[in-house]
């Protein structure tokens, strides 16, 4: 970020109180990205691109409104800015519409949280292009089964620069880098399973290269001749790849607008058990390197980490400032950073390593589910049901791919059917969640 | 002043900038280039605890580069368009090829204006531009449904309401001299509803969106709007989620059109087909379903959510039927697509915004009348599911499994409709879920929701469908 875009934020700070706001938050997004898709061996595709996004909320008369623009050349920013301070005056006063108290602010200059690669500017559009080739290069015209192979390498550079009137000021920049692969066989009929696999991490220098395109093949070669089993239920062990599927749910029953709402299966539930005992569900914000660390929020309040539910017991909500108003709750912070969960005794038990392998072997049989095809949660009720693809396993074995079968339940069900989770969460995922294995879980087939 | 010479001056550029930028793109030797320029102005109002008490507007403003060199391509875009911004963007897009300009440069072409937007003309005539409309008149529509549902039961203890609505100016120009204009309106009204009784919560949720102007948003929508969403949250309490497995699906008329989009409507989208990773690859010209079966997908539907004018490439909008009595005979096609079939481009290349670069995509897809009753299809089901309620789906394109979620529906039991059924995904395979179409209804209708299809980038979609019998898919459910 350049100090000409801090610039256009304090301008656009100073004309919003200038047109009479009591209060008012500007943030700035700056975003430059470059991918290269490989197909087969050619050069499929290229994008390069700068972006940024001019965020304004507004506080005035008891009012709230929430602005953007990409348009920032100052004349037409006061305009913009002026006609949006109009619209505001127009609605309802909501006197829970404030900035957050000062003391709840990140005030700190702490430690790098490791998310910025200094070296993204120099890195060669050709290096990139030749990332993406060698991954295709790995399984292109390797095996006759391979119909295509689509390889594309990712970077950005994203910088955040937030100012408010009461005087916060802070930026996070982070840089990103990705290789991923997709890979379809010609399956049996005119079926053409696929497989992916993907990498990413914060620094270029320690992004998978290697692999990639392997892996890539070997899932898309192991979903051949799937099979639909018989409706029951079975042990379910969730790959770490897809496991945050299930735990998404909670994490959007425990935000304050669903609580406030009512529209939360969690609301009311603070300091009560609902789920396994050996559950635990936290968030380490400042977690070196990891992708999600941050020492503030979008409000500027203070990160810290949080033990979300302990031994089943639902321990915090994510209040911001409007709904820690409107619900007369301590303010904690708008949502998940770096949310991670485990089986054990304690939150602050360490987990003996455990493996998928050793997961497998434990559960001996069930449904080893790598993919979630479509399906939906019942934010009221904690209901789901979702699509899954997966492979069916016995004495810890994968025995055959699964076809067209359902997951159905209730989370909080779910949640207490917990019988392990590994300790191998993707590290370049934000939410580091393991591999999950549950028992009873209803699945529908044939 | 025409529209094409207003918009040239809102992007501040000529006709001769557009020429040299598009030289400069072809410079490295692509085959064709295009450039697409876009203001967006979006707005919107939202309702919580009986007031109307958060408002907003967002302005989005760029051009993207697009060079094609074969089926590859090159894109950059900027937020900036002084030329020294654009130049730079289309040096960038014109990497993709790595040779000299040849016989590709434009600068003798003539400009042909293909399309010119005016209120007067196209599928989505303007009465009242948005733009043109303070917030004060929209907020009464949300006051009134908000009393509207308090009033239909005891059992409301919230409702949330939204209306958002934007205005995109597109100004296009390619290599082949091609120059279109088109203004897009488009508004959405969604209400969501909590209802709480003997300490149960359930939720129910609905909307209406339409490429249309401010005359577009009546109290007679807002009521039917408010009725539906009661009736919806009312029935989550009798609803249970039912034994799964195989069974019979009845498909309800209108959003049951999901089914289309995500079974087949993907897969004949023709970038999947050109790569051949798409299970219907080898299926052009051949039966894939019962004559009685007949697919269109539709940009020209007046003021619906998925109708384009011209699409994001420069190509005038149509009606293109994807299966014709049972025949697949059109996939989806984009520039690209249709130059590698050596077929014309259907109108189907479509982007969120000029942030990306176009792909095949759906507009309004459904399936056409067939001449069964659809009390008589429930009637001839012994065991299955009928379905009328859906939010989601996704698909596997070379595996053909595809999803959908259904909010409510019945159980079917010896012909009749029982047991109220929530929450429950269903899950098939395209090809054979199509062949088990076995009976279409002639009560064929458009779901006019907030649909929105997330292949790479996002773009409003509508569909629709008759009811029809599947004979057999997975449904989600408990034991």
């Amino acid at each position: 970020m350049k100090e000409r875009d801090r610039d256009i934020a304090r301008v656009a700070l100073e004309l919003a109180l200038k047109s009479g706001c009591s209060g008012s938050r500007i943030t700035m997004s700056v975003n430059t990205q470059s991918s290269f898709s490989v197909r087969n061996d050619k050069l499929d595709r290229l994008m390069q691109a700068n972006s940024s996004s001019l965020f304004i909320q507004l506080f005035a008369d008891g009012r709230y409104g929430s602005f953007s623009t990409n348009r920032t050349e100052k004349n037409e920013l006061k305009q913009f800015i002026s006609k949006a301070v109009d619209i505001t005056r127009l609605i309802s006063p909501d006197q829970n519409r404030v900035l957050p108290e000062k003391r709840y602010y990140f005030n700190g200059d702490e430690r790098d949280l490791g998310q910025y690669d200094n070296s993204i500017e120099s890195i060669d559009p050709s290096d990139k292009t030749l990332i993406a080739h060698k991954c295709a290069a790995e399984i292109f015209n390797t095996d006759k089964k391979i119909i295509a192979v689509n390889c594309e390498y990712g970077d950005s550079d994203e910088y955040l620069y937030i100012i408010d009137s009461q005087g916060f000021e802070g930026t996070n920049k982070q840089t990103n880098f990705s290789l991923s692969a997709e890979c379809s066989v010609k399956g049996s009929g005119d079926s053409r399973p696929e497989g992916w696999w993907y990498e990413s991490s914060l620094f270029f220098d320690k992004l998978i290269k290697d692999g990639v395109g392997h892996k890539a093949f070997k899932r898309a070669a192991s979903r051949l001749n799937p099979k639909k089993l018989r409706s029951g239920l079975y042990i379910m062990v969730l790959e770490n790849t897809v496991s945050s599927r299930v735990v998404a749910p909670i994490i959007s029953a425990l935000n304050g607008a669903a609580l406030q709402q009512n529209n939360s299966f969690l609301r009311g539930k603070l300091g009560e058990r609902l789920f396994s005992p050996k559950f635990q569900l936290f968030d380490t914000p400042h977690l070196y390197g990891a992708n999600g660390s941050r020492y503030f929020d979008g409000e500027g309040i203070a990160t810290k980490p949080m033990n979300v539910i302990e031994n089943g017991v639902v321990k915090s909500y994510y209040i911001n400032t409007y709904f820690s108003r409107k619900l007369d709750m301590p303010v904690t912070i708008e949502g998940p950073s770096v949310p991670s969960c485990k089986y054990s005794d304690s939150v602050n038990s360490v987990k003996a390593t455990t493996s998928l392998d050793d997961i497998l072997k434990k559960c001996n049989t069930g449904i080893f589910v790598t993919g979630f095809n479509g399906g939906n949660s019942n934010s009221s009720t904690g209901d789901f049901s979702f699509g899954v693809q997966g492979f069916y396993f016995e004495n810890g074995v994968i025995v055959h791919p699964i076809k067209e079968m359902n997951i159905t339940g209730n989370i909080i069900t779910l949640w207490n059917n917990i019988i392990d989770t590994g300790t191998d969460p993707r590290e370049s995922s934000r939410w580091l969640i393991p591999t999950l294995a549950f028992e009873s879980v209803n699945f529908s087939g044939i | 002043m025409t529209q094409t010479q207003t918009l040239m001056a809102l992007f501040g550029v000529t006709p001769e900038d557009l020429k040299k930028l598009i030289n400069i793109a072809l410079s490295k030797g692509g085959s064709y280039a295009d450039l697409y320029f876009e203001h967006s102005l979006a707005n919107e109002i939202s309702l919580r605890d009986g007031e109307v008490n958060s408002a907003g507007s967002h302005i989005d403003y760029g051009m993207g580069v697009r060079v094609l060199y074969g089926d590859q391509t090159g894109y950059a875009y900027t937020e900036i368009t002084t030329m020294e911004e654009m130049e730079r963007a289309a040096k960038v897009a014109s990497q993709i090829a790595s040779g000299s300009a040849g016989d590709s440069r434009i600068a003798n072409t003539s400009t042909k204006i293909l399309y010119e937007y005016t209120n007067k003309n196209g599928y989505y005539p303007v009465l009242n531009q948005w733009d043109d409309v303070s917030i004060s008149f929209k907020i009464p529509y949300l006051k009134e449904l908000d009393a509207t549902i308090f009033e239909a039961d005891s059992r409301v203890s919230k409702v949330m309401g939204r209306i958002s609505d934007s205005n995109t100016k597109i100004l296009f120009f390619n290599s082949d001299g091609v120059m279109a204009t088109d203004i897009r309106p488009m508004f959405s009204i969604v209400a969501t509803c909590i209802m709480e009784s003997e300490g149960r919560v359930e939720n129910g949720s609905t909307s209406r969106s339409f490429r249309a102007g401010y005359e577009y948003l009546t109290k007679e929508m807002v009521r039917e709007i408010s009725k539906e969403v009661v009736s919806k949250t009312a029935f989550q309490f009798e609803a249970i989620q039912p034994k799964g497995g195989e069974m019979a699906v009845v498909m309800g008329a209108g959003s049951s059109g999901i089914l289309l989009h995500e079974a087949i409507g993907h897969a004949f989208e023709a970038d999947f087909n050109r790569q051949n990773t798409s299970i219907f690859a080898d299926k052009l010209g051949k039966k894939i379903c019962s004559e009685d079966i007949s697919v269109v997908d539709d940009g020209t539907i007046p003021f619906n959510r998925g109708s384009l004018n011209i699409d994001d490439e420069g190509v005038p909008s149509q009606k293109t039927y994807m299966v014709k009595n049972g025949i697949l005979t059109s996939y989806l096609h984009d520039r690209i697509s249709a130059s590698y079939y050596k077929t014309e481009p259907t109108g189907n290349g479509r982007r969120e915004s000029f942030r990306y670069m176009p792909l095949p995509r759906m507009r309004a897809t459904y399936m056409e009348n067939g001449s069964q009753s659809e009390q008589d299809i429930i009637s001839s089901v012994k065991r299955g599911i009928f379905a009328d309620n859906f939010s989601n789906g996704q698909v596997q394109i070379g595996a053909g499994d595809f999803t959908f979620f259904v909010k409510s529906g019945y159980m079917i039991e010896n012909g009749k409709l029982t047991q109220p059924v929530k929450d429950i995904n269903i899950i098939g395979n395209g090809p054979e879920a199509l062949a088990d179409i076995v009976a279409v209804a002639d009560n064929f209708r458009i779901d006019d929701a907030t649909w929105s299809c997330g292949k790479e980038q996002y773009c409003a979609v509508s569909c629709g469908m008759p009811s029809v019998l599947v004979k057999k898919l997975t449904v989600g459910g408990v034991q």
